[in-house]
């Protein structure tokens, strides 16, 4: 059987603080990522 | 290639190598040389992961790619960051908290000792035979740029790497990665800006963007459903999503990286830090390739980029040959005019004349292609890997032409001597510290280092042999391809559910196999799809069987 996952952490994330937010902005700029690609791609240069 | 770049590339080779044997001078123990004391900071780790991943092939083979078909490889990228998310959440805890060494051995802890040993000789079998391509791969183009045989670059590459992996084990991949992927962050930006430095003075950099953009090399994220077009938005993100869960996530070359860490949370920012990197690093990878698509607008590319190809080529004399060669060389100037022409107006009638003239370029350059293919005897003629190699030995300055042949090497060697590592410790590991016992500290490492050396010795062996052995090497590349999503299926078993068992998860990783083998024969689905159906079959299959047949823990 699995262990449990123990999210509390004690230590402190760089930059970001909490892993809440690290997690939350890798899914963040990459979804922007995409957006940006898709629009560069149809961009009149 | 000049003596200075030759220069440059014997101090990369020489300073690498050195550098790898000077820093895992101190091992003691295997948790020294697998695990690297476990002590390892999350950024190192973080560009050893990514080193890992990128080879030789990935960076000439990318930027090829792009020339020929733009943007569309990125899709494959996108998922990686969800990924590493994911990963970060589920897999990587249980590996750290387990304390193990390999990822197969925390199946044992979970399931079953048959468990672990099957996955553990999949993994030896399909890597095992794959670190020998991502061996031969290289050299086949590095002997054209260098003027050695094959043999000879397969040798150098092979047994530099051996070399430091076999005295520093884990410690030396790791900050051998660093440096190599330090060399290679360099070399792609530097190949980027002499792409951009190297376009006419009549055309910007926008301008080059807008010819790109017309022939369509920006199109990344194709909305297509079908499951049989490669390099969809949905097969990139749902199979790339899978194939990259069980490339770092089941994959020992992977996983030993980052149980290097000091501590949870530096192996998950090591993963955090390639779910940041990855993809602008592969965007400008693929930019890359695409300035070179619009620098041969504007100076004659060779119909055939493969050097040997094209000196095989010159001493055929054919009517037909004569026809292909002046229907390019007439092809080439129509859409030279009809590339200016457009930059000049960027108009819509512009836009159709250049697609027009592009459409027969292309066709052009298959003619001659296919007129060498038949004056030859050839089948299955592709330069896609050469494409960047002839721009960078005609286009870049030398000095700067030995660093980007050293990146190609650090590409290679920082690939190799992750697979050489992880080989070694799941032989070491799973199988003889399993079956024997744990020896003395001098012993242990003694064999590891022999395992290192075998398994060296064994990828140059299959790299040498690789022209012999072809359709073997593509039987074993299949089978892996196969493996792939199902190990995945595996380890969803394991962390996801409580009352999957052993025999559940091997008969299952036996059936997801199967299955993708059935759909990779009968169908033309993607590849990246059969990720996702290997995971899904064995999970489906492997759950049901495990409640069908309870363990017996679970049965008492």
């Amino acid at each position: 059987m699995p262990a449990p996952v123990d999210e509390s952490d004690p230590e402190v994330v760089p930059v970001f603080g909490t892993w809440r937010l690290i997690y939350a902005s890798v899914i963040i700029v990459n979804l922007a990522a995409m957006v940006l690609v898709y629009l560069f791609s149809g961009f009149r240069f | 290639m000049a003596t200075l770049d030759w220069t440059v590339l014997a101090f990369y080779l020489a300073g690498i190598v050195s550098f790898g044997y000077w820093v895992g001078r101190n091992n003691r123990k295997i948790d020294d040389f697998f695990l690297a004391g476990r002590e390892m900071p999350w950024w190192a780790i973080g560009l050893s992961v990514m080193a890992t991943q990128i080879s030789a092939i990935t960076f000439i083979g990318t930027t090829g790619q792009a020339y020929g078909d733009g943007m569309r490889f990125l899709v494959v990228y996108f998922a990686l960051p969800f990924a590493m998310v994911i990963l970060c959440l589920t897999l990587v805890p249980f590996f750290y908290r387990a304390r193990v060494f390999t990822a197969y051995e925390y199946l044992e802890q979970r399931f079953d000792l048959k468990t672990r040993t099957i996955t553990s000789l999949l993994f030896l079998l399909q890597r095992g035979m794959a670190v020998g391509v991502t061996l031969y791969a290289p050299s086949v183009v590095l002997s054209t740029i260098l003027g050695l045989s094959e043999p000879a670059t397969i040798m150098v590459m092979g047994l530099s790497t051996i070399l430091y992996v076999m005295k520093g084990g884990n410690r030396s991949v790791i900050w051998t990665d660093v440096v190599q992927m330090t060399i290679i962050w360099i070399g792609i930006f530097a190949c980027l800006f002499v792409a951009i430095f190297k376009l006419p003075d009549n055309v910007s950099f926008r301008d080059a963007l807008s010819i790109a953009q017309t022939a369509g090399r920006f199109n990344a994220v194709d909305l297509d459903p079908s499951l049989t077009k490669p390099y969809t938005l949905w097969g990139g993100l749902i199979g790339g999503l899978f194939l990259m869960l069980s490339y770092f996530g089941c994959d020992q070359s992977q996983v030993q990286r980052y149980l290097s860490g000091s501590s949870l949370k530096q192996s998950r920012l090591s993963l955090l830090l390639n779910a940041f990197l990855k993809v602008p690093m592969q965007f400008i990878i693929l930019l890359t390739g695409i300035l070179v698509f619009v620098f041969f607008h504007f100076q004659a590319p060779p119909a055939l980029f493969n050097t040997v190809a094209r000196a095989r080529f010159e001493s055929v004399r054919s009517p037909e040959k004569t026809q292909a060669e002046t229907r390019y060389a007439e092809a080439f100037e129509l859409r030279k005019k009809a590339a200016l022409d457009l930059t000049a107006t960027r108009g819509t009638m512009e836009a159709d004349r250049y697609l027009a003239a592009q459409k027969e370029f292309m066709e052009a350059r298959t003619g001659v292609a296919t007129v060498y293919q038949e004056a030859t005897g050839t089948t299955d003629y592709n330069d896609t890997n050469y494409i960047f190699v002839h721009y960078i030995l005609t286009q870049i300055p030398h000095g700067l032409l030995g660093l980007i042949i050293a990146v190609i090497f650090a590409a290679a060697m920082s690939s190799l001597s992750g697979e050489f590592n992880s080989l070694a410790t799941a032989s070491m590991i799973d199988f003889v510290r399993r079956f024997r016992g744990p020896g003395t500290d001098a012993r242990d490492l003694f064999l590891s280092r022999v395992f290192t050396a075998f398994w060296g010795g064994f990828a140059c062996l299959i790299a040498l042999q690789a022209g012999r052995l072809g359709s073997a090497i593509e039987v074993v590349n299949k089978f892996g391809s196969y493996f792939y999503g199902s190990i995945l299926g595996v380890f969803m078993l394991a962390v996801l559910t409580k009352r999957a068992n052993g025999t559940g998860a091997s008969i299952g990783l036996f059936a997801g196999m199967a299955v993708v083998g059935l759909v990779a024969t009968f169908t033309r689905v993607h590849f990246l799809w059969w990720n996702l159906v290997g995971a899904t079959t064995v999970f489906v299959i492997g759950y049901a069987i495990s409640l069908a047949i309870p363990s017996r823990i679970e049965a008492s």
